[in-house]
This record gives C-alpha cells, sequence and structure tokens, in this order.
C-alpha cells in the first residue's frame, strides 16, 4: 500500500518547477564554496579536503535546510492549494502512509541533491580550482551521513509544510533554524537538534572527522527525531478533522 | 438494508452545533437528496461520514458496519466521494490526475478509460486540468469517486457551478447509478428542485437538524396548501372560523385557512353554510416542493 502512496507522490512531480531550483540551488552553493575556497588561499591548503569543508560549510549551513524544506513545502501546497486534503484523506490509505510517501519522495530528492552536490564538488575541483590528484574517500561517507542526517530534517519540514499552509514560512523556518543549528554544533549541543546533524555528518567546516567516537549517538539521534516527527504526523492526521 | 446509518450525530464547534442529534437512514439503492440551504450542515456530516472529520457525538455506519479506526480502510475501498470542490492537481493533465487516485484506491488503469467515458471527458483526458472549466473540474471529481465501481457514493453539490445543459447531463448519470452500476448514492444541493427528479429519498437538514426524512411522496404528501374560502358574507364566516379555534386570514374577499384535513373541513362548510356566511367556494391550494421545502426550513419544524 505504501508503494502505490510513493507511485502517487511520483506522478505529482511530473513537471513541476522544482526540478529547476534542485538544479541550480546546489550550483549556487558549489560556485559560492569554490570561490571562498580559493579566494581564502592564505588561510586554507589547497586540497581536496579544504576544498570539501567550503563546498559542505555553505551547501550544509544555508541551503540543505531551506532546500528540502522547499522540496517539502512543495509537496504539500498541491494539496493546500487544490482542496486535495479531502481527496487524500478519504482515500483507502493509512493517512500516516501519504505521509510517509511524501518523506521518501523528499528523501528521493535529497538524495539526488546530494548527489548532485558531490558531482559539483568533483568537477569544481577539477575543472575550476583545478585540483591534483582524487578527493579522499571519506567524503562519500560524509556525503552519505549528510544524507541520513537529512532524513529527521525532512520530517520536521514536512509536518511544518503540513500544518502551516503558507509556501514561504517553512522554508524561512528552515533557514532559521539551520543557523541555530551551527550556533548549537559549535556548544557540542548537534546531536540535540535536528538541523545540526547535517552540519556534524557532513563535517562542514572541519578537517577532521567531527564524528569520531560519536557515530552511534550520531544515528541514534537522527532515528530518534524521525520516530518522533512520524509519531507526531500520525497523531496530527488521525486527530485533526481535515480542513481543505 | 442502508447503506448509511447514523445515531445522534453531533457536530461541534465551541458552542455552536453544525449537525445536531442528526439520525440518517439511507436505503441501498437509492439516491438520496441531503437537501438544506448553504451552511445547514450537509458537507459536515458528510465528512462525518467519510471520517474526514471526528463527530462530537454519534455514530456512524457505513455499508453495515461502524466508521471507525478498524474499518475505516475496508469502508473507503468500496465509497466513492467529492467533497466541497473539485479536488485535482492543476499542473497534471486528467489523466495523470486519475492516475494518481487509481494509485490510491490500488484499482487497475484500465478503469481510467471506463470513468472517462462515463463523465464525457475521453477527449481532454491530455489536457492539464488547470485549463478546465469548472464543470470539467467537477466531472472530473465524479470521475475520480468512481473509480474502482463503488459500492456508495457520497457527492456533495456536484452540480455547483454547471450550466443548465450540465446539470442535466449529471441528473442522468447519477440517476442511472443505482440500476446500471449497483452504486447508492448520497447527493447534497441547496435546491431540492434540482434533485426532485432523480431522488427516491429525501433528508431535509437546516440548523444542524434534520427536519424531514424519507421517500420523496412522502414528503409531497406535505404539499397541501391552505384552504381559501370564498363567502358572501366573509365577516360572518369569519367570527364562526375563529369561534372553531382556527388562525384566518383575509385576502381580498377570500379567507385562507391554514392545510386542514378533509373531514374537518366539511364540517367547517357545514357550519358556515348553516351560519349563513354563503359558501360560493372552497379551494385547496398546493405547495410546490420547493415552498414545502422552504416552510420546513424556515419553521424548523419537524416533519418525521
Amino acid at each position: 500500500m505504501l508503494h502505490h502512496c510513493i507511485a502517487a507522490e511520483n506522478r505529482k512531480l511530473r513537471g513541476s518547477p522544482i526540478w529547476v531550483v534542485f538544479f541550480l540551488l546546489p550550483l549556487l552553493s558549489a560556485a559560492y564554496g569554490t570561490f571562498n575556497f580559493l579566494q581564502n588561499q592564505g588561510v586554507l591548503r589547497f586540497n581536496w579536503y579544504n576544498l570539501w569543508t567550503q563546498h559542505t560549510l555553505f551547501y550544509a549551513l544555508f541551503f540543505f535546510s531551506p532546500l528540502v524544506g522547499l522540496y517539502a513545502a512543495y509537496l504539500w501546497r498541491l494539496e493546500h492549494l487544490g482542496h486535495n486534503w479531502n481527496l487524500i484523506m478519504s482515500q483507502p490509505v493509512p493517512p500516516l502512509y501519504l505521509f510517509m510517501a511524501k518523506l521518501a519522495v523528499v528523501f528521493k530528492m535529497a538524495l539526488l541533491t546530494q548527489g548532485w552536490m558531490l558531482t559539483l564538488y568533483l568537477l569544481s575541483g577539477r575543472l575550476w580550482a583545478k585540483l591534483p590528484g582524487l578527493p579522499p574517500a571519506e567524503v562519500f561517507l560524509w556525503a552519505l551521513r549528510g544524507a541520513l542526517a537529512a532524513a529527521p530534517v525532512i520530517a520536521l519540514q514536512l509536518l511544518l509544510a503540513m500544518l502551516i499552509r503558507s509556501f514561504a514560512v517553512p522554508i524561512l523556518i528552515a533557514l532559521g533554524c539551520g543557523l541555530a543549528g551551527v550556533v548549537l554544533s559549535s556548544r557540542g549541543l548537534g546531536l540535540v537538534w535536528p538541523y545540526s546533524l547535517m552540519i556534524a555528518g557532513m563535517n562542514s567546516n572541519k578537517t577532521e572527522d567531527a564524528l569520531a567516537g560519536s557515530e552511534f549517538s550520531f544515528v541514534l539521534s537522527c532515528l530518534v527525531f524521525l520516530a518522533v516527527f512520524l509519531l507526531a504526523a500520525d497523531c496530527l492526521l488521525r486527530k485533526q478533522d481535515v480542513k481543505a | 438494508m442502508n447503506v448509511i446509518e447514523t445515531s445522534g450525530l453531533c457536530k461541534q464547534f465551541g458552542s455552536h452545533f453544525a449537525v445536531d442529534h442528526v439520525a440518517m437512514a439511507v436505503p441501498e439503492g437509492c439516491v438520496y437528496g441531503f437537501i438544506g440551504p448553504n451552511g445547514a450542515g450537509k458537507s459536515t456530516t458528510m465528512k462525518m461520514l467519510l471520517g474526514l472529520c471526528h463527530p462530537t457525538a454519534g455514530h456512524v455506519q457505513l455499508l453495515g458496519k461502524a466508521m471507525n479506526d478498524q474499518n475505516r480502510l475496508a469502508l473507503l475501498r468500496q465509497t466513492g466521494s467529492l467533497i466541497e470542490n473539485p479536488s485535482c492537481y492543476g499542473h497534471l493533465t486528467a489523466e495523470e490526475n486519475l492516475q494518481i487516485v487509481a494509485d490510491l484506491k490500488g484499482v487497475d488503469k484500465k478503469d481510467i478509460d471506463r470513468v472517462l467515458d462515463i463523465v464525457h471527458l475521453q477527449k481532454d483526458r491530455r489536457r492539464k486540468v488547470g485549463q478546465y472549466s469548472l464543470g470539467m473540474r467537477q466531472r472530473l471529481g465524479i470521475a475520480m469517486a468512481l473509480l474502482g465501481g463503488p459500492r456508495l457514493l457520497i457527492l456533495d453539490e456536484p452540480t455547483n457551478g454547471l450550466d443548465p445543459a450540465g446539470i442535466q447531463e449529471m441528473r442522468a448519470l447519477i440517476a442511472g447509478m443505482p440500476r446500471e452500476c449497483g452504486t447508492s448514492v448520497l447527493i447534497s444541493s441547496h435546491l431540492l428542485s434540482e434533485l426532485e427528479q432523480i431522488i427516491d429519498q429525501v433528508g431535509i437538514i437546516n440548523r444542524g437538524r434534520l427536519l424531514f426524512q424519507g421517500p420523496l411522496t412522502e414528503l409531497q404528501k406535505h404539499s397541501r396548501g391552505d384552504v381559501v374560502l370564498r363567502l358572501l358574507h366573509p365577516e360572518q364566516g369569519a367570527a364562526v372560523l375563529q369561534r372553531s379555534g382556527l388562525t384566518v386570514r383575509r385576502e381580498q374577499q377570500d379567507l385562507l385557512l391554514p392545510p386542514l384535513r378533509d373531514a374537518r373541513l366539511a364540517e367547517l362548510v357545514q357550519a358556515l353554510a348553516a351560519a349563513g356566511a354563503g359558501v360560493v367556494g372552497v379551494t385547496v391550494r398546493s405547495c410546490t416542493l420547493e415552498e414545502i421545502f422552504l416552510n420546513l426550513t424556515e419553521s424548523g419544524v419537524s416533519a418525521q
């Protein structure tokens, strides 16, 4: 039944303007990161590690949360705008599956975004910065950890976009919470704030592994946040009256 | 068997009862017209039937089973609905919209052709729904509701925004549902006249209260209107009638009496003649269904 819901969500993305944003935002982030890397050669070493820190600093801090926030807001906007709440909630599927299908689709888009970000990192390192050699293998692991950290953020953004009918407000919240994540990360509280998990997972702005020794706590934190947001969504969808 | 049955169904918003102890019974194989002015509680009742809105009190049974968390999915699988406005994804074509609903219902894609045929949208199936007129969207909404051949259709004002030809077409489509598809239909409207040609059963709701429920023929019995008396001496006649405890109104030379049973009317005519009022004519006016509806909704008197 869940795969039927995911198929339905995937159909809704056909011809959607969201793909333009998917393409452009990581491009902007990569351009900004590479430019920053090249302009700060006095402080940064000329290697793949430092290019990664500059890329993911902007990507994880400023771009990723609003980007998944935008994906989430778009999917719920389709329901808010077309009076579609009555339609989806009167279908013979558990309400949580509708939410989980959106989660799966936004997660898929987040994975594609991670892949696109990684491609841009490799291309800008090789073609723009003209870095010698190959990037360290760890960056692939960090990108994967970033994808895992994306799951609770996506669930929370979907929850916000489900409750807030405005398209822009949940995205602005994502931006604000992402910035708050920087402060909390710097105080060592990165694992208790969902928006900080991305920074920790992606190893943003650090050349040594920020999660060394605390990988288990990181995974646990991701899973606990995800479970809490899914439970909240289930409860709200079941208990609240539908307003189309 | 009743395909829909509610008992003591209530929905309260603050101190206001949007639906007030509604006991509705929709027999299988019928088209049930759920009639009431705007804001009467029709949509809220229908939303409670589908589990979209939680009752403050009371119970809902669909197809013989209680509408609860346990039975919800099984019941929705056999129910098609169109509530409030037609829902759609404007950036997608009609076919893609139907595919989404087919995915959610777990219905074979072949059924899309069938429902597009029924609502006459085959020609426009690959047009984006954003470019559709309201009438076309209504028809698409009906097509979505018909996917999977449901046993019960719940349609909330599906004729809204349709032109007269569209209304006629929709009526023909719905009237044939029980016979051709074995589907029972609950359809709402704020105009009785719009549905009286196609419904067998009727429920009239106002201010959240069900004022009348039963066969349309039963409602038509309430169509007996005022009695008009033409007398040679109306003043004399009025005095006789008032002594009998009746409220008499004057309309030029005529006296108007409220609806009366035949036996009572015969007695009164005899009394008038005996008193020398000079009975020249007795006419019984009949109400249109629309007038009955207005009488019921304005007075709030239950005719159940």
